[in-house]
């Protein structure tokens, strides 16, 4: 009965609007979307014919346009355009963004909470992971809803492994090996050079890291033992032991020869080329590269021959991890609340569990909700069942914290200066440590 | 002695030029080839990197027409406006006696030195106040505004070199200083100002930060943050594409120079009175 | 006010105008955001009034009471007599009848909670999502997360929350939102070993490529100077095109000569030289392409400049030295040279103030990196102002880096008016009348 009743109210929502014709513009920006991200606007229109359709039943006329733009310069020109649209009065109407985001935004008041517009306890939104609900609140807040989800695994040519001595066994017993901290980044290194030296792979291939910053070198903080925030206050955290273990794992790859010290900046077309087709050992990425490798990169034995496990775990006090960076819909404040509301309602819909298995499968991303893990599309789809059976359960999000970005940023241009020679770990932490203190002052606790 | 000397200096110019020649040289080529992969030597001659003119390359992108016309319109009217500012304002610089002369003259000198660039979070609240913000049309006026110290110091030099006797003369014959200007003395600038007109013309076609940040809707795409943004989007990273937009975009650029070469290099003839 | 005075004021105005709009009013603009904390969170015009969930912890830091921190954490929704009143006015008797006999005197701890106790009512549910998020709001006694317009909005909530008088003050600084003027972004400045980092970044960079520069366009305009016209017309061409070729494409092309896959890794292959990404391998790397991604696009404007100064000095002189026998790099040396000291001298420090300032093509072709090894100053300015990867973007800080080279800017160039004896460029007009 209750169920019933919030579906229903959910479709009324709309009925104290009046009952004259009502032409609406919803404007949607994707950020960080290419083609096989288009569902991230498509499924906006589709919500905007089933409402238009919900309201016909009514006896209203509603016809919604839905308009769509994720051609930006990158992230930084995504973000660039939004916050100066908001400021502008003129920020489009949804967008497709970070969740990191939310926290700045929220504070500036360009965006409205979802949870003033939609009901959270009925479907499609109580269906969604409790756990990628959270990663959308800020300050007890349900801001957003979460787009997609994805995990950062880490990956391993089989030929190769197999050429180090293990065998098939070994390798199905990978997964948990490295979940239970029996198999770390320190044997994960000895066993690249190893390949090195043997020539499997060329030097500089052992270990193949991202080449850019972003949420993946979280992970490696955490597997050596830190944590990015403080449970209790809530405040961000700098570890300074597990930071410096860190970035001496990065310089230790280098000097043994099993990653280059000149490998941030690669090429990203040529990073994806060369560990879809084994020229790399081990490396490690995101769910969605699988679409990448067996796509453009023409890698069609894809689980013959790569491997997946969590991030290992560095040493003790760290652990085997990964960590899911959702993009959420977020809505942004209008002069109108009317359009923020059809805004809410879209967004729900596109969360439907069919619309967004769309999208998952489409852009190799994973599964938002448990009905939607059920669906014949993904659960008929290898890589997204799998990915979603090891990964998912322990994947962990960065903070919603005003200040993480600034965080984020320096934390890689540390391990940058480390890695590329230009600071021993030490003196790039401790440059790191004043510049966060300095920055953050008592927002960051230094342990 | 003399032509063996002047061999040595064309291989030693040769040498040093060859980089330059060779990026020129293998961007046409490779606009409208395919090299072996991995390899630099064109393997087969192709028009498929140019396939961006006749469809799209990427749903979300607009056609590359309308933000070529884009990118025509904010370089013109650049040019127009920087043009029409600069004759009267260096002329007024250069031979009109009014007060606080000196004032505007250092005025021009110290804004040349300023980050224009970095001022640019401030320059966006001026547009949001004149509701020209993601416009095409504010980011002409910016950039027209940014260009003219450049542009009066120019023109103020053509000015300055055209012979008093000539407007001296007018004067006497009883015609204004208006009309003296009008008629006497722009006839003379001439040159000058066409060179400031190609050359705002091409500081325009080139922008590229201006637009990407104060311009970042659909509507004001212009070429630069066009091919920046094909560039960023690591999925479809294709140096053959790239150098086929490249070309595409560079080629009005290779025919006004071809056509101005001369008036082009002469621009700085009368700023260098310094 | 005589007619010239008028025609002059009247021919500067619209140059006068659109410089004042778009350049001088921004370099204000800036010089106030320097002292501010601007930033994304703080938006740029304007904040409002609201105190969140994570504003308490740091509320007694800023002298507001304890009893007070703990009015504001208390529960946000109640059903009590005077909320169930409010309820009563909107939705009918009927229904607060019904919700006080569920949840009389039930303290929620958000909306959703709310929600949840409204959803039970049975005789006379409320169906639609919208008249529960209304009555919902109707039953909200804390003022956490809600953001107030103006100050009198918020002053008038704490007080009917019963925040004492001497609290109100110091809450109310709190709870804005928007930025404030603080002198800390150049105490940051001072403080962060980045900032020394990226002066002396400038300093080379400024340096090297203007070394470059002069050096190359002087070599250049000699050499050509000395060539048969057509020689030397094509090269001319060929070192006049990086500054009129749009920086993207002409940026794009570095990058296909260096990448790993490029034409040097190509080249070099055979010679069994690994591939590495020639332009981004270590910092050595970077600055070389750096600055002779900038070198030649500055070294034309030297080139152009020195050819027609060149071109100015009178044959003669040089049939005499030629007659005395000079070779040419004697002639060069003791003819030339000499005669080209001013121009040489204008493009020096024109150039310095416009690299200072530039950052376009570093932003291109490296982004700063390897590990802000070419990170400039003004790419900072840039970075810090307009690129965050977490979304913060500090336009305040962003601010006082640029006032940084405002400031240098000014003194440079009231130093270059001296040099360049100002007094002769503003001699008075030949005509008074």
């Amino acid at each position: 009965m209750k169920k019933m009743t919030s579906a229903l109210a959910l479709i009324a929502a709309t009925a104290a609007a009046p009952v004259l014709a009502e032409d609406i513009t919803i404007t949607v920006w994707a950020g960080g979307s290419n083609d096989s991200d288009h569902y991230r606007i498509d499924n906006i229109r589709i919500a905007a014919d089933m409402l238009s359709r919900e309201a016909a039943i009514r006896g209203e006329e509603l016809n919604i346009t839905v308009e769509g733009k994720r051609d930006f310069d990158g992230w930084d020109g995504f973000k660039q355009a939004v916050t100066l649209g908001a400021e502008a009065g003129n920020a489009p109407n949804i967008v497709v963004t970070s969740h990191l985001d939310i926290a700045p935004w929220a504070s500036a008041g360009y965006i409205v909470p979802v949870e003033d517009y939609v009901d959270l306890d009925a479907w499609p939104l109580n269906n969604i992971y409790g756990n990628l609900m959270e990663i959308a609140t800020f300050d007890g807040m349900q801001w957003g809803v979460p787009q997609d989800a994805e995990s950062r695994p880490f990956f391993y040519w089989k030929e190769t492994f197999a050429a180090l001595g293990y065998s098939e066994a070994d390798m199905d017993a990978m997964s948990a090996r490295v979940e239970a901290g029996e198999y770390t980044l320190r044997d994960m290194l000895a066993d690249a050079k190893k390949a090195v030296d043997m020539g499997l792979v060329e030097k500089g291939y052992g270990f193949y890291p991202r080449v850019s910053n972003g949420p993946d070198y979280a992970q490696f903080y955490q597997s050596f033992g830190g944590e990015l925030t403080d449970t209790e206050t809530g405040k961000l955290l700098f570890d300074r032991t597990a930071m410096t273990e860190m970035y001496q794992f990065f310089v230790d790859a280098v000097d043994a020869g099993v990653t280059r010290r000149n490998h941030i900046g690669t090429e990203w077309d040529q990073w994806y080329s060369e560990v879809a087709n084994g020229k790399a050992a081990f490396w490690h990425g995101g769910t969605w590269h699988y679409g990448r490798y067996t796509g453009k990169e023409g890698n069609e034995d894809f689980f013959g021959t790569v491997g997946f496990t969590l991030i290992p775990a560095g040493n003790d006090a760290g652990r085997a991890n990964t960590v899911t960076h959702p993009l959420v819909y977020l809505l942004t404040d209008q002069k109108d609340d009317r359009v923020e509301e059809i805004a809410a309602q879209l967004v729900a819909i596109a969360s439907e569990p069919r619309l967004n298995a769309l999208h998952a499968i489409k852009s190799s991303h994973l599964a938002i909700g448990k009905a939607e893990a059920g669906l014949d599309l993904y659960s008929g789809d290898r890589w997204a069942a799998e990915a979603t059976e090891v990964l998912l359960p322990h994947a962990n999000a960065q903070p919603n914290h005003p200040s993480y970005g600034a965080f984020s940023e320096a934390m890689f241009k540390g391990l940058e200066a480390a890695w590329t020679g230009v600071q021993t770990p030490e003196e790039a932490v401790a440059e790191v440590e004043a510049q966060l203190t300095a920055t953050l002052g008592d927002e960051l606790i230094v342990r | 002695m003399n032509t063996k000397g002047n061999w040595m200096l064309i291989l030693a110019l040769s040498l040093i030029s060859a980089p330059l020649v060779i990026m020129y040289g293998f961007q046409l080529i490779d606009s409208v080839s395919r090299p072996a992969p991995g390899g630099i030597i064109p393997q087969e001659w192709e028009l498929t990197n140019w396939r961006f003119l006749w469809t799209s390359i990427d749903s979300a992108r607009p056609s590359i027409w309308r933000v070529t016309f884009n990118t025509f319109v904010f370089a013109s009217a650049t040019a127009l406006l920087v043009c029409a500012f600069s004759i009267t304002a260096a002329y007024a610089l250069s031979r009109l006696n009014f007060p606080a002369r000196r004032f505007f003259l250092a005025g021009l000198i110290m804004l040349h030195a300023f980050p224009t660039i970095t001022l640019i979070i401030a320059i966006f609240i001026v547009l949001q106040f004149l509701g020209l913000y993601d416009s095409l049309m504010g980011v002409i006026l910016v950039k027209a505004a940014l260009e003219l110290p450049f542009g009066i110091w120019i023109m103020k030099g053509f000015y300055d070199s055209v012979p008093w006797e000539i407007e001296m003369a007018g004067v006497q014959d009883g015609a204004s200083r208006f009309r003296v200007w009008r008629e006497l003395i722009l006839p003379q600038v001439k040159p000058g100002l066409s060179a400031l007109l190609i050359f705002s013309f091409l500081a325009g076609w080139s922008e590229f930060i201006l637009p990407l940040v104060l311009a970042p809707g659909a509507d004001a795409q212009v070429l630069a943050t066009y091919m920046n943004a094909v560039i960023a989007d690591d999925t479809r990273p294709d140096y053959g594409l790239f150098k086929a937009i490249g070309m595409f975009y560079a080629l009005p650029v290779i025919a006004v120079y071809l056509l101005f070469q001369k008036r082009l290099m002469n621009i700085y003839g009368g700023g260098t009175k310094g | 006010m005589t007619r010239q005075t008028l025609l002059g004021l009247g021919f500067l105005s619209p140059a006068l105008l659109a410089v004042m709009m778009f350049f001088l009013l921004p370099v204000v603009l800036t010089v106030v955001f320097a002292f501010t904390n601007m930033s994304t969170s703080t938006g740029i015009l304007g904040g409002e009034y609201q105190i969140s969930e994570s504003d308490l912890r740091r509320l007694p830091a800023v002298g507001v009471g304890e009893d007070a921190v703990a009015l504001l954490a208390g529960a946000g929704y109640a059903v009590q007599p005077e909320t169930l009143a409010l309820f009563a006015a909107e939705f009918g008797e009927d229904r607060a009848a019904e919700l006080d006999k569920l949840h009389g005197g039930a303290k929620f701890d958000d909306q959703r909670a709310m929600e949840r106790a409204l959803k039970e009512l049975r005789r006379n549910p409320l169906r639609k999502v919208r008249d529960r998020k209304t009555a919902a709001d109707l039953f909200r006694v804390s003022i956490l997360g809600q953001r107030f317009a103006t100050r009198d909005d918020f002053a008038l909530a704490i007080t009917d929350l019963g925040v004492p008088e001497r609290d109100r003050l110091a809450l109310t600084e709190a709870a804005y939102t928007g930025w404030t003027f603080t002198t800390q972004n150049f105490e940051l400045l001072w403080e962060l070993p980045a900032t020394w980092r990226y002066a002396l970044n400038s300093v080379i960079y400024v340096v090297l490529t203007l070394g470059f520069n002069v050096g190359f366009g002087l070599f250049l305009a000699l050499s050509t100077f000395y060539l048969p016209s057509r020689t030397a017309q094509t090269f001319r061409a060929i070192w006049f095109l990086p500054r009129i070729l749009p920086p993207v494409l002409y940026v794009l092309m570095w990058q296909w000569l260096t990448w790993d896959q490029g034409f040097i890794s190509a080249m070099l292959r055979p010679f069994g030289i690994e591939p590495i990404n020639w332009m981004r391998h270590t910092a050595t790397h970077a600055w070389t392409f750096i600055v002779l991604i900038n070198g030649c696009v500055g070294a034309s404007l030297g080139m152009i400049l020195f050819s027609s100064s060149l071109r100015a000095i009178p044959e003669t002189q040089l049939f005499a030295a030629q007659v005395d026998g000079a070779n040419r790099w004697q002639q060069v040396r003791h003819v030339l040279l000499p005669q080209m000291r001013w121009p040489i001298l204008f493009i020096t420090s024109y150039q310095t103030l416009s690299l200072l300032t530039s950052f376009e093509y570093i932003l291109l072709a490296t982004d700063g990196g390897p590990g802000r090894q070419t990170e400039v100053w003004a790419l900072a300015a840039y970075h810090t102002a307009l690129s965050n990867y977490g979304g913060n973007l500090e336009y305040g800080l962003g601010a006082a880096y640029a006032l940084a080279l405002v400031i240098i800017g000014i003194l440079l160039s009231a130093l270059y008016l001296r040099f360049f004896k100002f007094s002769e460029l503003v001699a008075k007009p030949r005509i008074e009348q």
